[in-house]
Order: C-alpha cells, then structure tokens, then sequence
C-alpha cells in the first residue's frame, strides 16, 4: 500500500510528492490494528457496541474501557490506541460542560464532533499543549440533541461524517459488509442491540461472552411529569424530556446475548 | 497626591493554579475565567460609580442545617440595592446539581457565577472519576477558587450543602476563603433574627415536618425583623435521593399564619 | 479608621475614596453616564421591550435619537438603559460577533436562553472593570412563550414577567408590579409563572403610559421611545413620541 514511501514518512507536515502525509495515514492504519467497534443508529436512540480483547485470563475485563461518556447526552467507543483517545474525551468532556455553563444548553453533537477534529488535527503544532504525532485513534460518537439521535464518526486525520451504521477497527470490513446487508432504517432500539452485538459475534477471534463485550447506548427516555412551575426562576430550557447515555451492566448485556441464541 | 499605597500591596498572580483541572489548562476553563487586570489593577480609576449599580444581596437571610435525616436549606429572595427593593424574587438557592445546593449571600453575581463554575467543574470531577463528588470535595474545590481570587473583590458568603457517601454535607464558605465545616449555619444581615429561633429549637434528632418547620420559621422570622430581607421564604430538603422543593411562601402570607390573631 | 477605610477601599478593587481626611486624591474615572431607560414585558405568546432614544451627560441632551435596543435574533432583543453609552456600543459589537461565532459554531440560531447566559458570562468576564450597562433581554423561549431576562451590571441572571432598568426603574417598576405581577393583592389570582396574563394591545399602552409618565418625572428620559414587539412572525418595531423637554 505504502510503495511510493520514502523520506517524507519522517515528519507530520511535510507532504509526499504524490500529496499524501504518510504520518497521518500510518495513523489511521493503527486503527486497523484496533478491536472492533460497531454503532448503529435507529429512530429509537444510537447503539454503539465494542469488542474488548481480553488478552489474558488474568487481565480484569472491567479495567478495560473503551466506552466513555462525554455528556449525559453523549457517548463515544474508541478503537486504536486508547490511551489517546483519554485525551480527546477529555477534551470533549470539557468543551461539552463549557457550552452549558456558557450557553446553558447541551452542546449540539455536530459541534462537539467538530471540536474533538479540531484537537485531533492540531497535531504537531509547535506549542507544548498540543500532540506531536497525530492521535492513532478513531471514535464512534452516539449523541441525541435537537436534532435527535446521530452517529458520528471521526479518524486521525480529523475528518468526520455522520452514519447510520458504522464499524471501526480491525474487523471493520467484515463488520462494515454485515451492517450494510441488515441495517434498516425503521429499526427497533432493541433491534439494533442485536445487530450490533450478532455483527461483533460474527467478526470476533475470541468467543463472544457478557465480559469481552461492552455495549453502551443514548436513547430518550419517557420523562416523569415534571413539577408545575411557581417561579419563572425556576424555568430550565429544555428540561422535558432529557436523552441518557447508558453504558450496560454485564446482566444488561447479557440479556441482548440471550435474545440472540433464543 | 497619588495614591501609592498598591506598591505595599501584595499582588495576587491571575487566578493562582489551585483550580486547574488535572493537569491540563484547557482554553474552554480559561474562557470561564473573568479577565484579570494584573497590576496595573492598583492603578486602575475610581469605579465606585458601577459600585452603587451592582445589585448587592448584602441584605439577605440564608440558613442551612444538617438533622438526622438529612440537610434543611431555607432562604428569603430579597435584592436590595440601598434602600431600593432590586427584586423580590431572587433565587437564592443554587442549584448546582442534584445532590449539592449552595446558598446566595453577598454579590448576586458573584454567587451565581461562581456557583455555576462549580457546578461544570464537579461534573467533570463526576466524568472522570465514574462517581459524584463528596460535599467536602465539591467545597474545597470552591474554597480554591475563592482563595484564587482572594483580593480581588469578590463578595461572598455561601453554604455548600448536599449528600454524600457519608451522609448529609454541610460547609460555610467566605470570599475571605474561609471553609467551615458544621451542622448549622445562618449567612446574611438577617442571619442573627434567623439564629435566634434556630438556636432555640435546634435538635438534631428531630423530625422531617419539625425540621422543615423550623427552617422556614426561621426564615420568616428573619423577614419580618430585618427590612433587608423579604419576599418569598424558599424551603428545601436534601437527603439520600436528592434535593427536593419543600415550600415557597410569601412572607407576608406566613405572617399571618405565624400570627392568625393578628389583623 | 481612617487606615481602615483606605485599606478596605483598596482591597475591595475599587480604588481608595475621598472619605479619608487629609490630601485630596483626585482620580480619573472612565464612565460617563448618559441614562435612559429601558423595560420589557412579556405574554403568552409575544414579548414587548421598550427603550427612550434619548442620551444626555449631566443636564445636556446629546442626542435625541440613540435608540437602546439591539435585535440579537429574531427572537432576541437586547435593551440597555441606565448606561455608558460607549459601553453599551461595546457590549453590543461583541455581542454580535459572538453570535456569528455560536452560529459558525453551532450551525443554528441561539435561543433566547443560550443568548441571555452569554450576557450574563460576558458581563461578568468584565467583572473587575464592569461595563456600566443595565441589560434586558426580550424575546420568545424555545416553546414559543414570551420570555424576559434581567441582569445586573456584573451578570447576575433572572428571568422574569416584567422588568425596567434604568433611570427611571424606580417610577415605574412599583407601577408594573401593582398593574401586572398584582404584588400583596392577595385576593386577586397572580399572573401565570411565566407571562403576564394580559394583551399585546394592553401590555404596549401600559409601556406608553409607563414612558410618558417617566418623561415628566426624568430629565434623562425623554424625546422617542422604541417599542418592539416581538412574536412568531419575528420583531415588529414600533416609535412612540416623547415630550422633547
């Protein structure tokens, strides 16, 4: 793939002859290399499932994350390197709390998926903040805003689109093909749960168990009758009905791998 | 004759780092932060004249207690500047999240403002660390900023109230950067009216309805011998689910209720 | 006492006052004030804000035409009364600017609530060195209900039913809670949380009446005032004549 490499792979701001920055494409390589991560987006709320590789019987299959909350309305999976994507959460974390205190509103997951590329491709810039390489991660960002529920993806390079399915990772092409044939766009909440986690059993070395998978999602739950209102100064915008991220418990996933083999 | 006397003074450095997130001082944080004026601040020109437009809550009664099951918070809603009412309907109860309340005494502005930075920072602490922020923790993070900013005028006087994995919270917080722990507290110019009833019926193994009762007497109390506070008497209840809206009462309202003989 | 009064005074950031005895300081200040005055009310499914076009210094008229009223959105409208007028011109160039920027940033309009937190962040961003503006903003909520924001000079946030600001706040905000928040009338119902339970007709003759009263009792508010309705269909402006005395 790499056959016109040559010099130019040795610094992140110089440009090949034929245009490329090799850096940056090794980068999205690294993610080739990641466990697979699989985001299905329905009407009824965005799954996102991940495979963890639990590469010894001694490691504590809890200590492995590779799903974060960013916001109670957004989440993200990473693949690749994911002591970057610490970073680029962290980041998220703290753009999406600065929009409420600032706005007093939830960030809009387009703007978020934006800021997280506006750090990832600030790499190699000369000030000591910034990364010298670029971030060897991608993310899955499963959001629901006004705009309602969305799946986001974004890569090393900085560039991000917005999906209706999507697989990341080292068995992503398998898993890409598999989505594309059964993804429907009037699917069920409980529907894409299975997708997500048949199409993670499909691709996966490891036998699939309720401990080697993580499966998170954002759905909008039905809202309590909200208390009748006695003081404007008690007014929150937007305080109806409010979407939750969710990153299932074991027994919670569980129960999708029951309804799998039944 | 000029005024020398900021060469004696000690200069604060802008907002000493007591307060940055784990090691990363993110450009959103530092957008949060009012601009500084470093030293030339000494030399800076009388502002007096914005000093009597700043709608101060200086004139307020705020009182919280911890009891056995939980924590009582109960405030007026008075905004004076000078003699002039700036509102009657102040909320002086901060929200901050659903387990942590801080009250408003001082500058409104600078209760609010504050107290909503530490609301985003206690839910980042939340993000990271997978599990809420203690009262003590939230109010030490509290305590930081203020000393940070120490010097620089800040009027405030806060209690930080909420529940934890050790049960009922509750610290008195000062612009000075005081930070107290304690079972009961009574802020503002009417605090002294709203002690006097406290104190006398304080017990801390009283009952829900007896707690909430004795808050929002209190409070009355306080708005009925101190002109500076008045309006609405806010009652609330934190406890293992949460804070909770108890009451709101006009004052007038609950004067004749305390006095039902009265014309 | 002395020592203590000027140790306060430079402690609080304010700069020592004259209060002590002995030399006179003499200290530059950097407002001028130029007054006027601005309210705003809102109903059920309309807001109305208001603001005379007068500017003066002292006793002198400047100008008889600076309106105090800038549209933020279509459903925003910022008001400042009781001002500096180079801080308002300020105050509302970076305003803008920051809208542009949320709109670049966010691909849609803020909503009223969004652009009244941030002048309340930016009035407190200048909280050492405050802008000597008092500011309203009007306009309707995200559910389409009329909505009124109060600030004071450093930020602090309210939203309220009725609001005046300014010169004349203290002549006519009794008259608004006596008329429309029915303040200690016990036995009459209160207006909703929200509003005011009353017509867009009723509530802009209750801001005429409320300016041309204010007109003959304030020397700083006088000549036009600027009365814009705003609704569904957007911001509808409106001028009222003042006594130009």
């Amino acid at each position: 793939m790499f056959m016109t490499r040559s010099e130019y792979d040795r610094g992140v701001n110089t440009f090949s002859p034929e245009g490329r920055l090799f850096q940056v494409e090794y980068a999205i390589e690294a993610i080739k290399l990641g466990s697979t991560v699989v985001g299905v987006r329905t009407n009824e709320g965005v799954v996102l499932a991940v495979e963890k590789r639990i590469s010894s019987p001694l490691l504590e299959p809890a200590s492995v994350e590779k799903i974060a909350e960013v916001d109670s309305h957004i989440g993200v999976a990473m693949s690749g390197l994911t002591a970057d994507a610490r970073t680029l959460v962290e980041h998220a974390r703290t753009e999406a709390q600065y929009h409420r205190f600032a706005f007093n509103e939830p960030m809009l997951a387009e703007a978020l998926t934006q800021s997280i590329c506006d750090l990832a491709l600030g790499f190699g810039e000369t000030d000591e903040a910034s990364m010298s390489r670029p971030f060897g991660v991608s993310l899955l960002i499963a959001a629901w805003d006004e705009h309602g529920p969305q799946l986001f993806h974004t890569d090393p390079s900085g560039t991000s689109s917005r999906y209706d399915a999507k697989a990341i990772g080292s068995a992503s092409e398998g898993a890409q093909t598999a989505l594309q044939e059964a993804y429907k766009k009037d699917m069920t909440l409980g529907q894409a749960e299975a997708l997500a986690v048949a199409t993670l059993k499909q691709v996966m070395e490891e036998k699939i168990s309720d401990t080697n998978i993580s499966v998170s999602s954002v759905t909008l739950p039905e809202a309590d009758a909200p208390e009748p209102l006695k003081f404007a100064c008690h007014y929150v915008p937007g305080s109806a009905r409010q979407p939750v991220f969710h990153i299932y418990t074991t027994a919670e996933v569980k129960a999708i791998m029951d309804r799998l083999t039944a | 004759m000029m005024d020398l006397a900021f060469l004696d003074a000690p200069f604060t450095p802008a907002c000493a780092g007591t307060d940055e997130p784990d090691g990363h001082a993110l450009d959103a944080l530092d957008a949060a932060r009012p601009a500084m004026l470093g030293p030339q601040r000494a030399l800076m020109p009388n502002l007096s004249e914005v000093q009597e437009h700043l709608k101060i809550v200086h004139g307020t009664t705020t009182l919280a207690f911890k009891y056995k099951s939980g924590v009582v918070v109960a405030v007026d809603s008075r905004a004076s500047a000078g003699a002039y009412i700036a509102s009657q309907n102040v909320k002086k109860v901060i929200e901050i999240n659903q387990f942590l309340l801080g009250t408003m005494a001082g500058g409104a502005a600078d209760c609010q403002y504050w107290q909503r930075y530490l609301g985003m920072r206690c839910r980042l602490f939340e993000l990271n660390h997978k599990e809420r922020i203690s009262v003590a923790a939230a109010s030490k993070l509290f305590q930081n900023i203020l000393c940070g900013y120490r010097g620089y005028g800040l009027s405030i006087g806060t209690m930080v109230a909420g529940w934890d994995h050790k049960g009922p919270g509750l610290y008195y917080l000062d612009s000075e950067g005081a930070r107290i722990e304690g079972n009961l507290f009574s802020v503002g110019s009417g605090s002294l009216f709203a002690y006097g009833i406290l104190d006398s019926n304080y017990k801390y193994d009283m009952e829900f309805a007896d707690a909430i009762e004795l808050g929002r007497r209190a409070i009355y109390h306080a708005t009925h011998n101190d002109a500076y506070s008045g309006g609405t008497v806010r009652v609330y209840h934190i406890d293992g689910k949460g804070w909770r809206r108890i009451s709101e009462d006009d004052a007038t309202v609950l004067h004749y209720q305390y006095n039902p003989g009265k014309k | 006492m002395e020592t203590m009064s000027r140790d306060v005074a430079a402690m609080s950031g304010y700069g020592a006052s004259s209060a002590a005895a002995g030399p006179t300081m003499h200290q530059w200040s950097p407002y001028v004030m130029n007054s006027g005055t601005v309210m705003a009310i809102c109903g059920k499914d309309f807001a109305v804000i208001a603001g005379d076009t007068r500017m003066s210094v002292g006793y002198q008229i400047q100008s008889r035409n600076v309106g105090k009223l800038l549209k933020v959105t279509d459903k925003a409208v910022l008001g400042t009364g009781g001002h500096c007028q180079a801080d308002t011109l300020n105050l509302q160039k970076l305003l803008r600017a920051r809208m542009v920027q949320y709109e670049h940033q966010n691909g849609k309009t803020p909503k009223t609530s969004a652009v009244a937190q941030l002048v309340s962040q930016m009035l407190y961003g200048r909280r050492f060195f405050p802008l000597l503006t008092k500011n309203i903003v009007a306009g309707l909520d995200e559910d389409g209900v009329g909505c009124v924001y109060t600030f004071d000079v450093v930020g602090c946030l309210e939203r309220v039913r009725v609001a005046c600001d300014g010169s004349a706040e203290e002549l006519i905000q009794p008259v608004l809670d006596n008329l429309l928040e029915r303040q200690h009338q016990q036995d009459k119902p209160k207006p909703p949380p929200l509003h005011v339970d009353l017509s867009r007709e009723d509530v802009v003759n209750i801001v005429k009446d409320a300016f041309t009263s204010a007109g003959e009792r304030d020397i700083t508010t006088g000549d036009h005032v600027d009365i814009w309705v705003i609704d569904a269909s957007g911001v509808h402006q409106e001028k009222f004549d003042l006594k130009y005395d």
